[in-house]
Parts: structure tokens; sequence; C-alpha cells
């Protein structure tokens, strides 16, 4: 953005809605004057000057500043622009499902949808057609590195077959990794090198813990503006600019990113990331396994059939029913999706907690606020201290799109007022013991102090607003673990919409198996949160 | 119009109305997928005019790999994905297979996987239209000649036939509805239609169902259905049901009912892949759509549809869900404000 800029927008085009957002320059600092969202059918030159007319209403000097006083003006504003599209469908072969498992984990974290295929024991005519289909956008076949003694008889066959469906289609992306990586080897010769289409040779899943072969392969999907690689970039800036440790969970209609990154001082701060197809709000692959986790998030009972179409409906029409029941089965949609997020980047959690959880996506936006806040602390159970803020305008991915770090950097330390809604803290204690009551704990905030008797298993609200800050301090009988394991501990919080959220309950979350009963122990939960839903 | 109302004309003149999401009535320029898997033959070139019942491929019902022998001129190579046979007049042929070339067997020489199989049916054209693309052992792609409208979704397989109305856009088809004499036929069935009257209609020869809404159950079973058809020996005349909303019941938008009434007793394709109602030789949209005409897609009012009146900005709707509105009017109903992703328009 030049100095002589005095307004910009911002675009993120998923593949159910679009979000726009104005930022203008206020005094000497970019500020975020309004954001609205619509169906991704709608120009976003309509949402634009929606967001006009209403600064232009509120505000007619301010607009007139920023020359958007007149109708159309800020149809010729600089845009920062973003898309994500569906994810693109690649093919995993390998000999057996023990050299599979990591290649589709690497591969399902890298932005693709994945369809794997084993060697060992299918007919090859099904594994032909499969590789043949032609929404297959790539292929990546892999063994162990040197081969195993269960793969080496078919690794010749894998390799004729994934050449053959090379010759029938040259421009197929084909990734060789592991074992079949060896440059000049047996299993590339196979390949016409005067094809249009690549052949990669790719680390093992098993170099670096499968960053490296994951890193590829986010780099073969393509794609201009990607939103989800400058979601993750975003991150990094953020994390820097706040000089914390950040965590960005995104839940969208065709994928979801968990992105997590640390300030270290005197360096830029380098995400770990995950983009992954299967964690979308309704992924494609959509069976009863999803159904299920729906199900299990839902408050209110509803026949499963009906669920099922009514998901079906969500699908087609993302943006529709949100209010109301759509609004409930919306955020358990989220949750499982998130539950799928988390269980497919489990390497996440060997790092320390983050210090700030950042809901982001489309999946969260018609939701009331304090609602993502509880949602977010069912589903990512790790003991600690954290806040927790929202993407609400989703300006994260556009202003990702910044090449210049030093200049995206600028940009977002002006907006970090207005980036995040803020949802409040969570205070997670693991290794409460039943039964008995657990402490205390006394919160020292604007109102004076309040106490709080700790129960094990329960889940309590503590009112403090945005805005505001509070000293807690968590007296326990016996020691937990709460990002380290202590007794007495003392720390500062941030209100927000949610409050302060004191979360006593098992970590990892245990929830009665019986829909009924789970239903009442999430709607009791859900209760203090969301009072406007009558369950 | 109401006080609150009063003087959002500028805006609806202004444009405002583009914030409504739009259906296309009828599109232009689709194109449509016929699975090609390995060991089909392609009866048809890129670029070939089909009218619809022209041969458009050869489906083995019983693919199987044989391997074979393959020996070419000096200096060529077996290409995958190309057709073989054995070379006539020679005296010890491996076997009288003919089919398509998978992949080399490795370590055998000239030895190739063939995929072949025995019985072979050939598949006609529904649509006409201009071949653009053929990809062995993937797909065929045809351009229709004619416009089409664009469904949720399909089930069953591409199918042709002549367009009749079975009831009225709120109507349910019942099995003992349907006899032999709608054999041939496309049925427009309304709001909703259960397995059993599809696999009925099958039975009585119709070619194709349109309606408003398919709940997942009778989908599913209406598929496991067609799996078991298309298992048995005998090959069945193709049948395809298209479904235009979604899953929930709703009747079919009046806009498109209107369409629908325009082409009764032509002859229409129904397509799978994409999802839609090819009229060939369509007449142009209808001129006289209303911009401001809108159906409530979704939410408590799904099915209702009315005029836009303006917009009603963001409003707090049930469960204290913020949502960015629009006020509809409906007829001989009060004015209701809608969230705008509960609404479509149509052009």
């Amino acid at each position: 953005m030049s100095s002589e800029q005095t307004a910009f927008a911002t675009v993120d085009r998923g593949t159910a809605t679009v979000a726009v957002a104005l930022v203008g320059r206020v005094g000497a600092r970019w500020r975020l004057l309004g954001s609205t969202a619509g169906p991704a059918g709608v120009p976003e030159e309509a949402l634009l000057e929606r967001l006009r007319a209403r600064l232009a209403a509120a505000d007619p000097s301010l607009a007139a500043d920023l020359g958007l006083g007149s109708r159309g003006a800020a149809a010729d504003i600089p845009r920062l622009a973003c898309t994500t599209p569906p994810a693109p469908e690649i093919a995993v072969v390998a000999a057996t499902q023990r050299v599979l498992d990591p290649l589709v984990a690497a591969a399902s974290t890298a932005g693709w949808r994945v369809r794997p295929l084993v060697l060992d024991g299918a007919e090859i005519l099904g594994v032909a057609t499969a590789l043949a289909d032609p929404r297959v956008g790539a292929i990546l076949a892999g063994a162990s590195d040197p081969p195993g003694a269960d793969e080496r008889p078919l690794i010749a066959d894998m390799g004729a077959l994934v050449a053959a469906m090379t010759e029938r289609r040259p421009d197929l992306v084909t990734v060789l990794a592991g074992g079949l990586a060896e440059p000049g080897g047996r299993i590339e010769g196979l390949f016409r090198p005067d094809r249009p289409g690549p052949t990669v040779l790719a680390p093992s899943p098993a170099a670096g813990g499968g960053e490296p072969l994951r890193s590829l392969l986010d780099s073969l999907r393509g794609g201009t503006q990607d939103g989800r690689r400058a979601l993750v970039a975003a991150t990094g800036t953020l994390a820097d600019i706040l000089q914390r440790r950040i965590e960005v969970v995104e839940i969208g209609q065709a994928g979801a990113t968990r992105a997590a990154a640390a300030w270290t001082a005197g360096a830029d701060a380098v995400p770990r990331v995950a983009i992954v197809p299967e964690a979308a709000l309704l992924p494609r692959s959509f069976a009863d396994g999803h159904l299920d986790g729906v199900m299990g998030w839902l408050t209110v009972p509803l026949d499963r059939l009906r669920v099922r179409d009514r998901l079906r409906d969500l699908a087609l029409v993302p943006w529709g029913d949100a209010a109301g029941e759509g609004a409930l089965l919306r955020l358990a949609a989220a949750r499982a999706a998130l539950e799928r997020l988390v269980a497919a980047t489990q390497s996440f959690d060997r790092y320390p907690g983050p210090d700030l959880v950042i809901a982001a996506g489309g999946a969260w936006n018609a939701v009331p606020g304090p609602v993502v806040a509880l949602a977010l602390a069912d589903v990512l159970r790790r003991p600690g201290v954290r806040a927790a803020g929202l993407d609400h305008a989703r300006l994260l991915a556009p202003l990702g799109t910044i090449e210049d770090v030093e200049e995206r950097r600028s940009v977002m330390a002006d907006l970090r007022e207005d980036l995040l809604v803020p949802l409040g803290s969570v205070v997670m204690p693991a290794g409460l013991r039943p039964g008995r009551p657990a402490g205390r704990l006394v919160v020292r905030g604007a109102g004076g102090p309040a106490e709080l008797a700790l129960v094990p298993g329960g889940l309590e609200l503590v009112d403090l607003p945005p805005g505001e800050r509070a000293v807690v301090e968590l007296e326990l009988r016996d020691p937990v673990r709460l990002g380290l394991r202590t007794r007495h501990v003392t720390m500062e919080v941030a209100g927000g919409l949610g409050g302060l959220l004191v979360d006593l309950r098992e970590v990892p979350l245990q929830l009665p198996e019986r829909l009924e009963r789970r239903r009442e122990v999430l709607a009791s939960w859900q209760a203090a949160l969301w009072p406007e839903f009558e369950a | 119009m109401t006080e609150e109302t009063a003087g959002m004309g500028d805006r609806a003149a202004a444009g405002w109305l583009d914030e409504v999401g739009v259906r296309r009535l009828l599109e232009d320029d689709l194109e449509t997928h016929f699975p090609l898997p390995p060991g089909d033959r392609p009866l048809v070139e890129p670029g070939t005019a089909v009218l619809a019942g022209d041969p458009l491929l050869e489906h083995i019902r019983d693919r199987r790999i044989d391997e074979v022998e393959v020996h070419v001129a000096d200096g060529a190579r077996p290409i995958p994905g190309s057709r073989w046979a054995p070379v006539p007049g020679r005296r010890h042929r491996d076997r009288e297979i003919e089919g398509e070339l998978l992949a080399p067997v490795p370590g055998k020489g000239d030895r190739w996987r063939l995929v072949t199989g025995d019985h072979r049916v050939i598949l006609p054209s529904p649509v006409a239209g201009v071949v653009t693309e053929v990809r062995p052992g993937a797909e065929i792609r045809v351009r229709p000649d004619g416009r089409a409208l664009r469904g949720a979704f399909a089930a069953g397989s591409a199918a042709r036939g002549r367009l009749e109305l079975a009831t009225d856009p709120f109507g349910e088809l019942r099995p003992g509805g349907i006899d032999v004499g709608r054999a041939g036929s496309i049925l427009v069935v309304g709001s909703r239609i259960d397995a059993e009257a599809l696999t009925r209609a099958r039975a009585m020869g119709v070619r194709g169902i349109v309606v408003a809404t398919l709940p997942g159950k009778e989908l599913r079973d209406f598929q496991a259905s067609e799996r078991r058809q298309r298992a048995a020996l005998h090959a069945i005349p193709p049948f395809g049901v298209l479904a235009l909303d979604g899953a929930l019941r709703r009747s079919i938008a009046a806009p498109i009912m209107a369409l629908l009434e325009r082409f009764a007793g032509r002859e229409v394709a129904l397509l799978v892949d994409p999802p839609a109602l090819i009229f060939e030789g369509a007449d142009p949209a209808p001129a006289d759509i209303d911009r401001a005409w809108v159906r409530i897609r979704s939410g408590p009012n799904a099915g209702l549809e009315g005029r836009l009146i303006g917009p009603a900005g963001l409003r707090r709707f049930e469960a204290g869900v913020h949502l960015e509105s629009a006020f509809v009017e409906l007829e001989d109903e009060p004015l209701l404000a809608v969230p705008l992703g509960d609404l479509e328009r149509y052009a």
C-alpha cells in the first residue's frame, strides 16, 4: 500500500461465501471501516458498495476524506484479494498399507483431497481405473527407502502402471517419493522426459517428520493468491507483531487450515501448517462417519435422516439457513470439522501450546462470538491458559497476500486492534481429581475481586468484557497440568465476548455415549453462552 | 410499501439487488461428461457432431484384464490406452480377444495387460451436440446444442424423453400414479418423490424424473436399486433423476415451473454430470423475468415466493444470529424480513 493511498479493500473469496472489508487511513493509521459477506456468487462490487454506503451514512466527512463519499467510489480502490478454491484431488499409491499411511498423512495435510490406493491384494483394473479418473490431478507414488521386503515384488508393477497413466495423460503431475525417487533410477526412467507434466522426485514421508514432502505437495497444488497459503503468511506476521505464540484454526466449506507460529526475537516467525480438505465443514467424501461426528455435537434432538438432508442442503447452499436450528447445525458441523482437523494434525501437540487461538473461516461467521469461544474450548483440549479471537472480517488471508514482509507487518500492525474480535480467555487445567473440590480461583479485575470454588468437570464463566484485563490466581489442592505442572499460578488474562472460561472438564473431553444424555450435557454448557437459543 | 421501506426504491433501482444471489434459468456452454473407464471404446472423435441416439461409446459390462503379447513395427512402441486386436491371419494367436492396452507387464518382455470383456453394449448419446474431448480411460465430453437448466444433483444415468408434467409444482407422485402410458417420457413430478415411485417409473419405461427435492434416504434406496439393475445380465434402458433444489421438501420455483410448462411435450435430455436438463433448440429465456422476484430457498419460510422491496440491513434473527436481510412482499402476507442468504433471484 503506497503512502498516497487512503483506502483499500480486502476480498476473501471462498467456495461458499465472499467476505469483503473496507480499510481506510484514519489519522496516520490504517483502520478497519467495515466488513460484510455474501454468497460466493454475489459480485464483490455489490458488497463493497454496501460498505461504502454505510460508511457514508455513518461518517460522511470521513467517507469524503477517503474519497468514498459518492456512489461507486469504492469500485476503483485497490484490493487485496485471495481465493480459496476447492481442493484438487491426488491419487496416492503404494505397494502396501504400511507404506501408504505416511504418504496419505503428508498429502492430506498439504491441501489435496486424497484417493488412497494400495496394490497389495488389490485388483489392478480397479487401481488403474482410479488412477485414470479425470478428477485426479496428480499422482503420488511412494515406497520405503530402501524398499521393504513386502513391497519389492510390487514396485515394478506400480511403476509400470503409473508410467502408463502418464502416457494417457501426459500433463499429469507425478510425484515419486522415498524409495522410488532415485534420480535417473529404474522407476524414473519409465516416465517420458518430454511430456508436459512434471515428474517430481520427492523426499520420503519419514524425512523431517513428513514436512518436506508435505511442503512440496502443497507447492504443487498451484493457484495464485491462494487464501490458505496467505492465511499462513499472515499468521507468522501476526505472531511477530503480537510477540506471542499463535494458532489459527480455519474451517471453510472446502477445507480447513491449522497454522501455528511462535515469535522469536530477531527472527521472522516460521509457521507450522496443515491444510486439510477432509476437515472441511462438509467434505466431499461426507459419509456416515462424518454424520455421526455432527450428530455427536448437536444440542437439539433432530432425526438422523433429517440432519443428513439438512447437511446435504447446507452443502448445496452453504450461505443459507444460518439462523435458528440452522445455526446450531452449522456449529455442530464446525465442531466436528475442527475435531477432524485436530485429529489430522496431532504433530502440532508436540510443541508448546499457543497464547492465542484464532478462529477463522466462513464456518464461524454466522455464530455468536461467545459460542465460538466455547466450541474452541470443546475441541482444542490442551491444558493451559490462552486467549481466543475471531477473524471476524476475514482480513488475515487477504493481508497475507502482501508479498513484502515489512509492508505486511506495517499494515497489520496498524490494524492489530481491528483484526480480531476478542472472544475471551480460557483457563484449562488437566489432571484434576474428580469427586472433590479442586481449589479456588480469584479473579481481580476492574469490577473488584471475585472468588470461585473449583469443581472438577464443570465449566465456569466469569464476566470479563472485551477490552478488560484481569489477574487470575489459581490455588489448587493437588498439582495440575497447566502448561507446566503446578498447584499455584497467577496470570493476566484478557476479556472478550465470552468472558473468562474456567474449563475444569476432562482433558481430553469425556462425553456420554448415549446421544440424549450427551445432548443434555452439551446444551447445559452452551446455555450460559447462547441464552438466545431456545432449545 | 410501509414507512420502514419507503425510499428504498432508489437503492433498488441503483442495483442493491446484486447483493441477492442469482440463479440462472437457462445456461449456455454447458459441457457434459460421459465416463469412459479403461476398456470402454469411444465411438466418436473430438469435433464430431452427434445427434441424439448416435453411438457414443462401447461399454464393457464385464471388464477384466488379460495378458497378451504385443508386437509392433520396428521402432514403434505400444501406447497405453490404445486399442489392440490380434494380427489378422496370424496362425498362433494367444486368444480371440480385443481390448485396450493398459500397461506393460514388468519383466515379461512384450507382454502387456489388456482390458477386455465379453459383454459389450453401445451407449447412445442422449443429447445432440459436439464432442469436445475424448480421453481414453477417462471420459468423453460433449457440448450440447441447446440450453441447460441446472439442477442440484442427479442420480441414475443420462436419458432422453418427452417432457411431461405429472403433477403441479407442490405435488408428490405416488407409485400408483405411474403407468405404461408414461413410457418414454421425462416426468416433472412436483415437490418430491420416493424410491418406490422411482423404481416403478423405471419399470414402466419412464426415462427420467425431474423433481424439486429428493430426500437422502430415497436417493440411497434408488441408487442401490440402480446398482442391482445395472449388474443384471441384460442391459436396461437409461433412467435418470434430476433434483432441482436439494433434499428438503419444497415446491418447484414458479419461474422454473413456467419454463418446464413451456417445453412440455418436447424432447429433452436429462444429464447426470453435471446435473441438468437440456432443451435443444431452446428459445431465449423469457424476457419478462422480474429482477425483484425471489424465492425463499431455505429457512423457516422456505418455498415461499414474492417480490423484493428493499434492503433491511443487518438484523437479528432466531437464536441471536445477525444477518444481512431484505424485505420481501408475499401474497396476502405482511412484509417479511428475510436473510439475504436465504433468497434467490432468477435471471
